[in-house]
């Protein structure tokens, strides 16, 4: 017999009879602590304040965040426990939900209407099961994986009907760990015996992750034709084609997958960018309107999905004017952008300069002017600099509101930071022929090539002088300051002086503002905190 | 009929059954609000009300009420390819006493006694839940509805099939049924109204479970222990 007195309870629903309901049925369970939420806001600040072990959610709370948001923003957030149980309470079939439910899945699903007998039984399974897999979810919360390894084969032996489970943690586990080989031969074991689309879609992903192109594709096909309705297939499928530059064909999964789930703004606005890459501005119109919509009330609100959607409605008018309609959704939206990221000048800025090229269009000359100054001005005082793509677009549009001279600083700082990269300066060159932004980083790559040569045969001093020279020649560049500051660490383990240090502090500071979308932003953070600890 | 009026008159169809869908799915909700309202009240009403006949006929003719409306949704579903097969691995034993849970009072009331029993503890079984859940729900129902004293949950491998039977002590299928069964399951005989409708939504699910090439499938008969009629589901 299981004892609730000692559980933490809290119910989310938005009708206060059922939260009611509910709590009686609890209570004939000798349940004492139970909190109660009537929307989402609500119940994660609750997680906030207390670590509860079981909550009871409904998925469908009207107006705000459904169960699924909330399910995502408390794992996002570190607020629920591989321990809690959290229960999704559905007033239909769960169909749709499992299917939008990719990464976090709830314990369990609970349909309405339902009687204490029925709540009860599945409680009590399910804190049997949490007991059960105890030893796998305590070093899980400490993200201990090796010990997640263990514990699973352990449980596996001693408890053969909670194997399926320990599957799947010993699949995340070894995942985690980079274990690939491993991986790869738990999962094809796994589906000889029985396709699953859970192990389906974790092979195609693997397979994608390792460049296995072909492999993930034919997996992935087979798995579709057994689960056609399973989206995550599509959508891994997709990501194939895009990485075998098929972008025509990633639209058409991506398509498929929407049609199956359409209710994920990162799908929605996946799907848009394609459309966007494949020049059909209607699909990309309706996927980022869905993108803005469903991203509404997520934590996952992404102001790109706006800026996106401004700018497909304006790649439909082409070079004429976009119909009123058009013009008044692009004013919303960028209106909104302007608003809801009103203490983000990069943003703000990018809005202003979205909505003066439409006004260009429709002929309010000096309206336009007025914004593309106001933009200007804000790009002046970056805290954060732009990624390499969102620079070059900023840059054009300048440069057709005449704003040549902002264009062209804008360009030399992109050029500086992410110079090395040939794609980047590929992109300058085709804005700009000036000399002196296009071959700026010349010798100083010249420096940094050297300094790699010489890091890797381990020769350090000398690397750190082929990197500094590099580095101040063009100081804001983030692989040279990168560079530099990891030589300088690797001398500061055996001769920590404050000089040395304070030297690489520097030249940390000098890349703090790059953009935490960047691939070098972990690098980064990592070199900051190696640094703090010596 | 040129073919372009059979793909009008195709198309007009759909419309009519998400009409009827739409509908369905707000009665169900609305069900399911009337259910709570009447457990808040029952929970209300003194001890002797409790086990009124009444109260009983209230909560099962709403209990089946319910897996009607399921079963036309989950059919509407299956219709215009909407209804997503998610198999994941069950415990056999968790699926029945979660079965048996929602019928708990049901059960009470009707002074039936209900029992399962597992080839092996602990035991597997690959499918969908819910879609499953769904099938053998109006089963039980059914079984409530025609057994003296007790109804009996049963599973087991057959052939690397998984057997899930529900069993019950009343005067089992009619004759009838049981040579036509085929029919039923085929949705070409519907004339016994829910209990038909149930054959054909189980054997869609069934077969909807493949593996290897081999499909599940539905049988009735009256050769059960209990004495009356047994329903099974082969789930490969």
């Amino acid at each position: 017999m299981i004892s609730y007195n000692q559980k933490r309870f809290l119910i989310v629903d938005d009708f206060s009879d059922f939260r009611s309901s509910v709590k009686s049925m609890l209570g004939q369970m000798a349940a004492k602590h139970i909190d109660i939420a009537a929307n989402g806001e609500e119940a994660i600040a609750q997680c906030r304040n207390c670590k509860y072990d079981i909550i009871l959610h409904d998925y469908n709370l009207g107006e705000g965040k459904n169960g699924q948001q909330v399910l995502e923003e408390l794992h996002q957030g570190g607020l629920i426990s591989p321990q809690c149980i959290f229960i999704m309470v559905t007033a239909e079939s769960s169909q749709a939900m499992v299917l939008a439910a990719l990464e976090f899945e709830p314990d369990a699903y609970l349909t309405k209407p339902f009687t204490r007998a029925s709540l009860q039984q599945r409680l009590d399974k399910l804190v049997e099961r949490k007991i059960a897999l105890q030893p796998i979810l305590a070093p899980l919360a400490q993200q201990q994986h090796r010990e997640v390894l263990q514990a699973c084969e352990k449980v596996i032996k001693a408890e053969p009907r909670y194997a399926p489970l320990c599957q799947r943690y010993k699949a995340d586990a070894l995942k985690a760990l980079g274990m690939h080989k491993e991986l790869e031969a738990q999962l094809t074991s796994l589906l000889a015996e029985r396709p699953m689309p859970w192990a389906l879609s974790m092979l195609g992903n693997h397979w994608l992750e390792r460049g296995e192109l072909d492999k993930a594709e034919s997996s992935l096909e087979q798995g579709m034709s057994q689960f056609p309705m399973l989206p995550a297939l599509y959508d891994c499928l997709a990501k194939v084609k895009v990485a075998k530059g098929d972008l025509i064909k990633a639209q058409t999964f991506l398509e498929q997958a929407v049609k199956i789930s359409p209710n994920s703004p990162q799908r929605q606005a996946e799907l848009g960018k394609l459309a966007r890459a494949n020049q059909d501005p209607e699909r990309a119109i309706r996927a980022y309107r869905q993108a803005v919509n469903l991203g509404r009330h997520s934590k996952f609100r992404d102001p790109e999905n706006h800026l996106n959607l401004a700018g497909s409605l304006q790649d439909q008018a082409g070079d004429g004017a976009p119909s009123p309609k058009a013009l008044l959704e692009i004013r919303q939206t960028l209106g909104d952008v302007s608003k809801s990221w009103k203490n983000d000048p990069g943003l703000t800025a990018r809005a202003d300069l979205a909505q003066a090229t439409s006004l260009i269009k429709a002929g309010k000359q000096s309206e336009a002017k007025q914004l593309a100054l106001n933009a200007s001005e804000k790009l002046g005082s970056l805290d954060t600099f732009f990624p390499a793509e969102t620079a070059l677009e900023v840059a054009s549009q300048l440069r057709a509101l005449g704003q040549a001279d902002q264009a062209d600083t804008l360009l030399s700082t992109c050029a500086e930071m992410y110079g090395d990269d040939p794609k980047v300066m590929a992109g300058i060159a085709e804005q700009t022929s000036d000399p002196a932004i296009l071959t700026a980083g010349e010798h100083a790559q010249t420096h940094n090539r050297e300094g790699i040569r010489l890091y890797q045969q381990k020769q350090y001093p000398e690397a750190l002088e082929s990197f500094r020279a590099a580095q101040a020649m063009q100081p804001r560049n983030i692989s040279f300051a990168l560079n530099t500051a990891q030589s300088l660490v690797r001398l500061l383990i055996n001769e920590p002086t404050p000089a040395l240090r304070e030297e690489c502090m520097a030249c940390l500071e000098q890349v703090r503002s790059m953009p935490s979308s960047d691939h070098r932003h972990e690098r980064y953070r990592k070199l900051c905190e190696r640094l703090a600890s010596l | 009929m040129s073919s372009q009026d059979e793909g009008l008159e195709e198309e007009q169809a759909l419309g009519f059954s998400t009409v009827i869908a739409s509908t369905v799915h707000d009665m169900k909700n609305s069900l399911g609000m009337l259910m709570q309202a009447h457990s808040a009240l029952a929970a209300k009403l003194p001890a002797e009300l409790h086990s009124s006949r009444e109260q009983a006929i209230i909560e099962y003719e709403s209990m089946r009420l319910n897996g009607m409306l399921v079963q036309m949704l989950g059919l509407y579903k299956l219709g215009v390819n909407q209804l997503p097969l998610q198999p994941v691995h069950v415990e056999v034993e968790d699926f029945f006493e979660a079965a048996l849970a929602r019928y708990h009072d049901i059960l009470i009331s009707h002074h039936i006694d209900s029992s399962y029993s597992v080839a092996t503890e602990g035991m597997l079984g690959f499918f969908d839940p819910e879609l499953v859940d769904s099938v053998i729900g109006n089963v039980i129902n059914n079984s409530i509805r025609y057994a003296k004293s007790a109804i009996h949950l049963r599973a087991w491998l057959e052939q690397e099939q998984l057997v899930l039977a529900i069993s019950d002590d009343g005067d089992g299928y009619p004759k009838s049924m049981l040579e036509a069964q085929s029919d039923y399951i085929l949705g070409i005989n519907m004339s016994s109204g829910s209990t038909g409708l149930g054959l054909y939504f189980g054997a869609r699910i069934a077969e909807q479970h493949q593996r290897n090439g081999v499909y599940g499938h539905i049988t009735i008969s009256n050769n059960s222990a209990l004495g009356g009629g047994e329903f099974r589901i082969y789930l490969p």
